[in-house]
């Protein structure tokens, strides 16, 4: 009963110091500068638990410190802002994306059968060899002269345009389809060469079941629909978001940055993490340079400038609303909350990172997967004993925790500049929130982004009021942190290990 | 090896060599494993008996040799595949999931749907105490709970071959005495193959043995046989061993 009585102590006395602690600031600051503080707070809670809880997962399951999170933060703003201002960008490189992602996918269907050629030995090798190549030749010739400058450049003139005028002023005639057709069939080529040489033809060790093959060709059926599809719609798809309602097409935005940030989460999960298990520094050194690549290429694509996204039509039209209800109806840009006014496009993101916070704890709590999860962070060898394909799972949590990182990216994009940078401050105050809360805890994650919110906004808040240096709202990050790890070296929830 | 009645090995392990890092723990093993029976690796610490349970499994995949179950090679498969052929595999050091409840740590174990609900009456029957803690989480089970967790969680989907590390580690004599139950009512079953350092207890469940040594395994047979062999026992598992013929005697002598 002892460690349970301890227990039971301990939480009394940080329930009892939480209590003091917020009274004593409410006393002190009074009822309006504590509200408005603390709502700051929870809104830059809410971003670095989208960080942090992606981080603290893929570290707590896979050992993976992810160095190229905050670049990945950015790449969601700049993903939501490109839908949300000019599309023209993304639907122009749909179709070679998916083409090539189509024959890459027909992998699984044809190795059963690759497997099992006879070929001799010395073909084994260079075949596949051989069939990279190619495929790197046809990947080149299917971007010759593909403007992706001139796609790209379209969302950085609307940018700076359509503040007045019309958004549909700045779309840009494309490539027409009987000049365009070419790149999408030589991308599916390119991809089967690479489906091809991955799955190994003739090397009898492999193994791979002929079971299912027509549930395994599906991905790839509906990606070759979708191609054909994207390359037909690639100029009138834009126009036609542009058309939409500025809500809805931020509720897009948010969508395609969340599945963007998936799937390019599997990619380098699947490509560049996996062969570096065995050799976890190198992953560090991996993604490190994934970051630097990743803002290289954005800085190239859209200049090393900052952008203003405008905010959508219901965080937008100006006076204060007196309610819930009131903001609903009009869209204001602020709304009372006990005599404070707040921005509403902040209480949006508080509730987004709430929402996230729940629906990770329903999976991580309720599903098979989050049993799965947990299991995996003690112990991924007894899981894969058990017949579960952790490596699937690995897979899986790092799409998730980056697609976690690239909603809080677009989830930020309307009130902050969105520039090459961006997502470097949260990269780092992402893993002094996984530091404080304990690896691998998403509920960690959570308390320890909420408390460094509080240090940043009250921070802030006394250096103005008491005149002190701005650097106090800083340097409460790292006096938390310091504390934390004198009085609980595992974090708030880490397990001893 | 004897030539003895025609038997059906459902496990056929033929000179597997093993290198975790750099180091090579497995320099020729072979294990035959007769379906229906209880089959025990017997050796000293660090002669590559785990290492042995592990490389069938494909969790420390053999470079060398050829694991055969039911006639089909599986060496080189990953590990999820093997086990989804019906391999259960019990870890030594009662690796069970501590953060999960007794509950989730079973239910983990399903590989189809309603796997635990055909098996948990004959779980619960075997090891009633789990039923009485089935909400607590892991972490909160003695030693003893958490190794009849770790061998029940083996019996959630049906499994042709157990591979079983080490069930007595640890345990209480009185907790022996229900390890081994459990066992032997197991191996009506399904075929288990057994680590084992308590000779005791290996030699009042097993039908054969094999016995590792420095990463070979240098002899097999039945247990009969080396029950009455004292001189192999002191040569390959240690003086300190005594052989039930022994404690006999002893027991005699005391008396």
């Amino acid at each position: 009963m002892k460690p349970k009585r301890k227990k039971l102590i301990t939480t009394l006395l940080v329930a009892v110091a939480v209590i003091a602690v917020i009274a004593g600031l409410y006393l002190y600051a009074g009822k309006e500068p504590f509200i408005r503080t603390t709502l700051s707070g929870l809104t830059l809670g809410s971003l670095f638990f989208m960080v942090a809880a992606g981080l603290s997962l893929i570290f707590g399951l896979m050992d993976v410190l992810n160095f190229a999170h905050g670049a990945l933060f950015m790449l969601g703003a700049y993903m939501g802002w490109q839908l949300y201002t000019n599309p023209t960008f993304i639907f122009g490189m749909l179709p070679t994306v998916t083409a090539f992602t189509c024959g890459v996918l027909v992998s699984p269907v044809i190795k059963p059968f690759l497997i099992r050629w006879e070929l001799p030995e010395q073909w084994q090798k260079t075949l596949p060899k051989i069939a990279y190549v190619l495929a790197i030749v046809l990947l080149i010739l299917a971007f010759l002269n593909f403007n992706i400058m001139e796609l790209a450049s379209t969302a950085m003139v609307a940018a700076t345009t359509t503040m007045v005028g019309n958004p549909l002023a700045e779309i840009t005639p494309q490539e027409p389809l009987a000049q365009f057709w070419y790149r999408p069939v030589l991308l599916i080529i390119s991809g089967l060469l690479v489906a091809f040489a991955s799955s190994k033809p003739g090397v009898k060790t492999e193994f791979a079941p002929k079971e299912d093959l027509l549930k395994k060709a599906v991905p790839s059926i509906l990606l070759f629909a979708l191609t054909i599809i994207a390359t037909l719609f690639r100029e009138s798809a834009p126009i036609a978001i542009l058309l939409m309602n500025g809500n809805l097409r931020f509720l897009i935005a948010i969508f395609v940055a969340v599945a963007f940030g998936f799937m390019f989460g599997a990619l380098i999960e699947i490509t560049l993490i996996r062969p570096l298990y065995v050799r976890p520094f190198f992953i560090v050194l991996m993604t490190l340079g994934l970051s630097f690549v990743i803002r290289e290429l954005v800085q190239l694509l859209w200049d090393p400038l900052a952008y203003q996204m405008v905010r959508p039509p219901l965080f937008a039209q100006s006076g204060k609303a007196a309610s819930l209800l009131e903001w609903l109806q009009n869209g204001n840009a602020t709304i009372n909350i006990s005599g404070v006014t707040f921005p509403t496009y902040r209480l949006f993101v508080i509730l987004l990172g709430f929402l996230m916070f729940v629906i990770v704890t329903i999976i991580m709590t309720k599903s098979r997967l989050g049993m799965i999860i947990r299991a995996g962070v003690q112990d991924p060898q007894m899981v894969e004993a058990l017949g579960i394909n952790v490596k699937r799972v690995f897979t899986f949590v790092f799409a998730f925790g980056v697609a976690l990182a690239t909603l809080g990216g677009i989830g930020a994009g309307p009130f902050l500049p969105i520039q090459p940078l961006m997502g470097d401050q949260f990269q780092m105050l992402g893993f002094i929130t996984v530091v404080i809360g304990g690896m691998g805890s998403y509920v960690g994650a959570f308390v320890g982004a909420i408390i460094l919110g509080m240090g940043r906004a009250f921070g802030d808040y006394f250096a103005l009021k008491l005149s002190l240096s701005p650097a106090v709202s800083e340097a409460s990050t790292v006096i938390i942190m310091v504390i934390v790890l004198l009085i609980k070296p595992q974090g708030l929830f880490g397990k001893k290990e | 090896m004897k030539e003895k009645i025609p038997r059906e090995d459902i496990l056929i392990v033929d000179n597997i060599h093993t290198f975790i890092g750099q180091f090579h723990i497995l320099e020729g093993v072979s294990v035959r494993v007769p379906k229906g029976s209880i089959t025990v690796l017997l050796g000293r610490n660090g002669a590559g008996k785990t290492t042995t349970l592990k490389s069938i499994l494909g969790l420390t995949p053999p470079q060398e040799g050829k694991v055969i179950f039911e006639g089909a090679e599986i060496q080189g498969k990953r590990a999820f595949n093997v086990a989804n052929l019906g391999i259960g595999y019990v870890p030594e050091h009662r690796a069970i999931f501590r953060a999960l409840s007794v509950l989730e740590n079973l239910k983990l174990a399903e590989r189809k749907k309603g796997d635990f609900e055909r098996s948990a009456d004959f779980i619960f029957e075997l090891f009633p105490d789990l039923k009485r803690l089935s909400k607590l989480p892991g972490n909160h089970l003695s030693g003893g709970q958490q190794q009849m967790l770790a061998v029940a969680r083996a019996l959630v989907p049906e499994n042709k071959l157990l591979l079983i590390d080490e069930p007595s580690e640890g345990l209480a004599p009185i907790l022996i005495q229900q390890m081994m139950e459990a066992i032997r009512v197991l191996s009506e079953k399904t075929t288990i193959l057994l680590v084992e350092q308590n000779f005791i207890m290996a030699s009042q469940l097993a039908q054969q043995f094999v016995i590792i040594d420095d990463g070979q395994s240098v002899r097999d047979g039945s247990m009969t046989d080396l029950v009455n062999d004292t001189g192999m026992i002191h040569q390959y598992l240690g003086a300190s061993i005594k052989t039930r013929k022994e404690l006999e005697m002893e027991h005699e002598a005391q008396a």
